[in-house]
């Protein structure tokens, strides 16, 4: 399609924001959706029709991974290779692929049936080792699923595709959050509001100030799931009451943390309960615009949040005088475009200004002054999926479900070297070794090594940690984290050399590159690891990133410094006999996260 | 008014100051290599870490506000350990270019390294490598390598200039500072960007490899490229005539003024001073002993100029025929709205006081290229200043009217100071002048068209070369300041005007500019008040206004 022909969309995309400059991202998939990559004349188009200046375009191009500025095949294959990945053998798959295909990452197949590219974390560790065919996901790619997987990205888009819809282990016994996740193709309007849903919002909004929401969900002890653990009442009760600026809900859809694969389940499976807590939130905070940031790759997330966005429209549960109660909200799902640091709820809200995601200083704090400077609340996904139980059966039972400090259920992701790798509402007091316990126990009865518990950033726990409950408090205490619940589980084979290089990979690839100790810290902390995985480590390196490491916490605009540094600082100090025997041996990867040989 | 202590020592400042404000209230310095007054705040460098009682994280002192009884501290070993740390991180990628880099002497990495950091480096993997030796622009060099990506530069581009030229492409240490493929760095203001980079990311094409920066002296100024004046400094080197290609400007930087330009310059006046070394008149210039040919065909001394001179004038000024008839002078005098005060003064006092000539500094101008920012039109640093002297402006007469008069027959002698009549009358008109008049003067610091037709040509210096003050467009009477004497046989035209007038037998008592101002000051009532001393280094302003009745009139 020509440009010109974009017009009409391009005009009704800004329409749906109150800044001109906020549809960057949604203009450039438009583009690219249409033309396949985004050329230098639509770059000139999109910075007019945005106000903004061209290097802005090309700023936000070079920043978010999913966009090309050059042509490439009619298909995309993106293989993950991050660490559950890897632990899981992404490395030889990837190894296959190029074989089959005979190109490289970065290229694309002679006839231009497919472009390859290797990608950091797809979130969907539980299909481990995986790879993202356009939009599906496709895994465990093993035997025979590798071929269909190479077929299918040869043949043309529509062609029926030959790999199979994967079908990961999914929760459903509730009480809280799976109740609706075992049907793949997800629960609609009419079976959700059979089983009680919608309920919660009703009574609320007829019955209910906000002053009294904000109190139940803070006596419900909810905390943040995803990721930082604060207080989810204690946050709304800190949106600027005396402005005349509009408040902002902003959902954080962006899902990146490596281990973590819970909201895209509960997008795609229970929307519903998603746009439920939306709209409990949003009374609360006085909001009637809310935005949902979904991360580029959950395609399926965003289609299926928006078929439920368009049901409940429809049946007067969105909009203007929602139920006739006169509250109004919007929803508008706003898609990123490949870049884990927009997890970050500052950045989130810069990406979602239409500028490249880079977090802020705080104070001011978003609930002073967030989206185009105005009040804002960002929550995760599964802690508003868990808001419509707290008003259908009361805060003080949500409470008595966890522990003292943290009420509730919680999603985990189970994935690594476990039997059965998949997401388990567990209450969240329940021990890690329980966890893995519910999740099959080791693979092939190895022993474990190691576990993180609370996604890539958190402190690695040995065999003999894991007696911990999963709760914020207790895993704080332990010295780790309980962070996005994304449990990352490392059985004796492997090295923990070359996980710390992949997560060090992780890190280095996702940094913005705003401020210096991050943006050289995690650079310099890779390039060692690397030397070292080739072979040419000194005693010396160990120390040195032991020092970089701690350079790097405390020092940075946001954590994601101190998220790269805490890796390195517990994988080195718990295994430090492991790291120095490699170096001695002068040992080199295999390039497949397996044990050291001998 | 919330009062905090920094480093033991406590101020008081007003709610919303920034510690790093605060502290440079106390002479305190914080390095900082993001953090610009002129700027947005970014935060982005970390370099400004500092310790504050009962806050577990350093804080950034660039942004952390004021609150009473705040207790920071900049130098404990956390704050020094946190400096070091990021000092450490700048320098992991950073090339070791300091043997070819423009920067050296006046780099912040050099000096924070030298100040703050001084601890062994630990980076022994291979360095990022990007772009270097790029382009940008008429005047601007980037190298990417040694780019800090403090955005300073992106920040001026957008909140200043507003023209959104620099980005910061890609993420992580592969992060690039660039423009965008095939675009120019070329608005008006582009090269105040070297001055804000803190290392030699950015760096001026014209200076490229010219001169270390410690050859250089520095004098303050003002520049002659407009009527805003802005401040600099002239950036020279004297002593070693094998840099820079010979030329004693080896560049200019501005100087920072609250009330004019801030801590900007244009392009074109930064880059307007080539001038000055290049088709200088250096010699003066007289008729030769051939009368046939009066324009100036020999070389001659400035004695024997100024006697001739005088002579000349002293017979055609105002005074009374043999029959005690008033006569008028026969003496026009086209001054420019490049002299200074004090020049104008004297000519004022000399040509219309004593000699009783027309005297005009207002020629006709195409007006040049402004904007809503620093750029003024009038291209002349000095035409407020000629108007409240009464020698331009509504109440003074016009060039064209001493021009007109000459041709007519009404004058036999004119002096022209820097104009190039032929631009302004034509060719033509302009030897009829040289062929008509017994009287031809052109004094000036640059060849031009008419200098072949007049019949003295007398060198003036630069206005580099000598002290004196302007009047801005908006009335700030402003010094500029003499760096180095005149090239060669040029000389200060106050100079050789003082002399002139003492071959006149005018009583004017004064050695140097300042003692000129003085005169000046105490006769204008704009100016009472004023002296070298008051003016300082950023001028006072003066009102435009008419003075109150009873006040000295010009």
């Amino acid at each position: 399609m020509k440009l010109s022909d974009l017009e009409g969309p391009a005009r009704e995309i800004l329409r749906r924001y109150e800044e001109p400059k906020a549809a960057m991202l949604p203009l450039l998939w438009l583009v690219q959706e249409n033309q396949g990559h985004v050329s230098s004349e639509a770059e000139a188009w999109v910075a007019r029709l945005l106000g903004v200046s061209i290097t802005r375009v090309r700023e936000a191009l070079s920043f978010y991974t999913m966009f090309h500025t050059s042509p490439v095949g009619r298909r995309e294959l993106r293989v993950c290779t991050s660490l559950p990945c890897r632990l899981r053998g992404a490395h030889d798959l990837l190894e296959r692929i190029k074989d089959a295909l005979k190109i490289k990452p970065g290229e694309t197949t002679p006839g231009g049936e497919v472009t390859l590219t290797e990608v950091e974390c797809l979130c969907a560790c539980e299909l481990a080792p995986m790879a993202q065919l356009d939009e599906r996901f496709v895994g465990p790619l093993e035997g025979g699923t590798v071929d269909a997987l190479i077929q299918d990205a040869l043949a043309v888009p529509g062609t029926p595709e030959s790999t199979p819809e994967p079908e990961p282990y999914i929760c459903s016994d509730g009480p809280v959050l799976s109740t609706r996740l075992k049907d793949p193709e997800g629960t609609w309007l009419e079976a959700y509001t059979a089983d009680g849903g919608y309920r919660a919002a009703e009574k609320v909004l007829t019955s209910m100030t906000p002053a009294q929401v904000i109190d139940d969900v803070s006596a419900a002890n909810l905390l943040g799931l995803g990721g930082a653990g604060f207080s989810t009442g204690r946050k709304w009760s800190f949106v600027s009451k005396d402005t005349d600026r509009p408040v902002y809900l902003v959902v954080n859809a962006d899902e990146g943390e490596p281990g973590t694969f819970k909201d895209r389940y509960l997008m795609e499976r229970d929307p519903h309960a998603c746009l439920e807590g939306m709209i409990i939130a949003a009374y609360a905070i006085g909001s009637h615009k809310a935005y949902v940031y979904i991360r580029g790759e959950y395609y399926r997330s965003a289609h299926r949040l928006q078929r439920a966005i368009d049901e409940a429209h429809g049946q007067g549960w969105l909009g203007r005088n929602i139920q006739g109660t006169g509250f109004d909200l919007e929803v508008v799902i706003h898609r990123g475009a490949g870049a884990y640091i927009c997890g970050e709820e500052t950045a989130l809200l810069t990406s979602l200004e239409g500028g490249k995601g880079f977090p802020r200083l705080k104070p001011p704090f978003p609930a002073i002054s967030g989206l185009f400077s105005c009040p804002t609340i960002v929550n995760n996904v599964e802690t508003l999926a868990c808001v419509p139980f707290i008003f259908r059966h009361g805060a003080e039972r949500f409470a008595a479900i966890g522990t003292e400090s943290q009420g509730g259920t919680r999603l985990f992701c189970v994935c690594g070297h476990v039997v059965r790798p998949g997401v388990y509402e567990v209450q969240v007091g329940v021990t890690l070794r329980q966890l893995i316990e519910d999740a099959g126990g080791m693979r092939d009865g190895n022993k474990l090594k190691a576990v993180i518990p609370g996604g890539i950033s958190a402190k690695i726990l040995t065999a003999d940690e894991i007696d911990v409950a999963m709760d914020f408090g207790s895993l704080m205490a332990a010295g780790s984290m309980a962070g996005s619940g994304g449990v990352i589980v490392m059985d004796e084979t492997t090295c923990m050399i070359e996980a710390l290089e992949s997560a060090a990979r992780f890190f280095a690839d996702e940094c913005c590159g705003q401020c210096s100790p991050c943006r050289e810290g995690t650079g310099w902390v890779h390039r060692i690891l690397e030397r070292i995985t080739d072979g040419r480590g000194r005693l010396q390196d160990l120390d040195d990133l032991l020092a970089i490491a701690d350079d790097m916490e405390g020092n940075t605009i946001c954590v994601f410094a101190d998220a790269a540094a805490w890796p390195v600082q517990s994988y080195i100090t718990k295994f430090r006999d492991e790291f120095e025997e490699y170096i001695k041996a002068g040992r080199k990867a295999r390039s497949e996260v397996v044990a050291c040989q001998g | 008014m919330p009062r905090l202590s920094i480093d033991g020592r406590e101020v008081s400042v007003p709610e919303g100051t920034t510690v790093i404000q605060a502290a440079e209230e106390l002479g305190i310095f914080i390095p900082r290599y993001c953090y610009h007054p002129g700027l947005s705040i970014a935060g982005n460098c970390r370099i400004c870490l500092v310790e504050v009682d009962n806050l577990p994280k350093l804080q950034i002192a660039c942004s952390a506000l004021v609150a009473e009884g705040m207790v920071v501290h900049t130098k404990s070993d956390e704050a020094e350990d946190g400096r070091r740390a990021v000092l450490e991180f700048l320098l992991a990628n950073h090339p070791l270019d300091c043997p070819v880099c423009d920067q050296s002497g006046e780099c912040d990495l050099q000096d924070f390294y030298m100040n703050f950091g001084l601890y062994d480096p630990r980076f022994r993997e291979h360095k990022v490598k990007k772009q270097k030796a790029v382009q940008l622009g008429p005047h601007v060099m980037l190298d990417q390598e040694r780019c800090i990506l403090c955005s300073r530069c992106v920040r001026f581009t957008d909140e200043i200039t507003k023209t959104g030229e620099f980005g910061i492409f890609a993420r992580g240490d592969r992060a690039e500072l660039g423009i965008y493929p095939g675009a120019e760095l070329d608005n008006p203001y582009s090269a105040n960007v070297v001055d804000i980079c803190p290392v030699g990311a950015l760096t001026e094409r014209e200076f490229r490899f010219q001169a270390r920066v410690w050859y250089l002296s520095s004098a303050p100024t003002v520049c002659n490229g407009c009527s805003q004046g802005c401040n600099m400094d002239m950036h020279y080197v004297l002593d070693r005539p094998h840099l820079n290609g010979g030329a004693r400007v080896a560049r200019v930087k501005p100087r920072f003024n609250p009330d004019v330009n801030h801590w900007w310059l244009c392009d074109e006046g930064r880059y307007g001073l080539g001038w000055m070394d290049q088709a200088r008149l250096k010699q003066v210039r007289g008729p030769s002993a051939d009368a046939a040919n009066a324009a100036n065909a020999v070389d001659a001394t400035w004695e024997q100029a100024l006697t001739a001179i005088s002579t000349a004038l002293a017979g055609l000024g105002k005074g009374q025929d043999g029959a005690g008839n008033g006569r008028a002078a026969r003496i026009g005098m086209i001054a420019s709205a490049q002299l200074t005060n004090e020049e104008l003064f004297l000519i004022r006092e000399i040509f219309h006081g004593a000699l009783g000539a027309q005297v005009s500094a207002s020629v006709p101008q195409n007006p040049g290229s402004c904007d809503d920012f620093l750029i003024k039109a009038d291209k002349n640093p000095n035409t407020m200043g000629a108007t409240l002297l009464g020698l331009a402006g509504p109440d003074a007469p016009e060039a064209g009217q001493i021009v007109d008069a000459a041709l007519a027959g009404n004058l036999d002698a004119l002096w022209v100071s820097g104009h190039d009549l032929v631009e302004l009358f034509g060719a033509e008109t302009v030897r009829e002048l040289s062929e008509r008049l017994s009287l031809f003067v052109f004094s000036g610091t640059n060849e031009n068209p008419t200098v072949p037709l007049a019949h003295w040509v007398l060198p003036s210096a630069a206005y580099v070369e000598k002290d004196g003050t302007f009047v801005n467009y908006h009335g700030r009477v402003q010094r500029i300041g003499r760096a180095f004497p005149p090239l060669e046989d040029s000389r200060e035209d106050w100079r050789f005007l003082l002399q002139l007038a003492a071959r006149l037998g005018l009583q004017l008592d004064w050695q140097q500019p300042e003692e000129i101002f003085q005169a000046l000051a105490t006769a204008e009532a704009r100016f009472v008040g004023l002296s070298y001393e008051t003016l300082g280094d950023r001028g006072v302003e003066v009102a435009l206004t008419r003075p109150a009745a009873g006040a000295a009139e010009p």
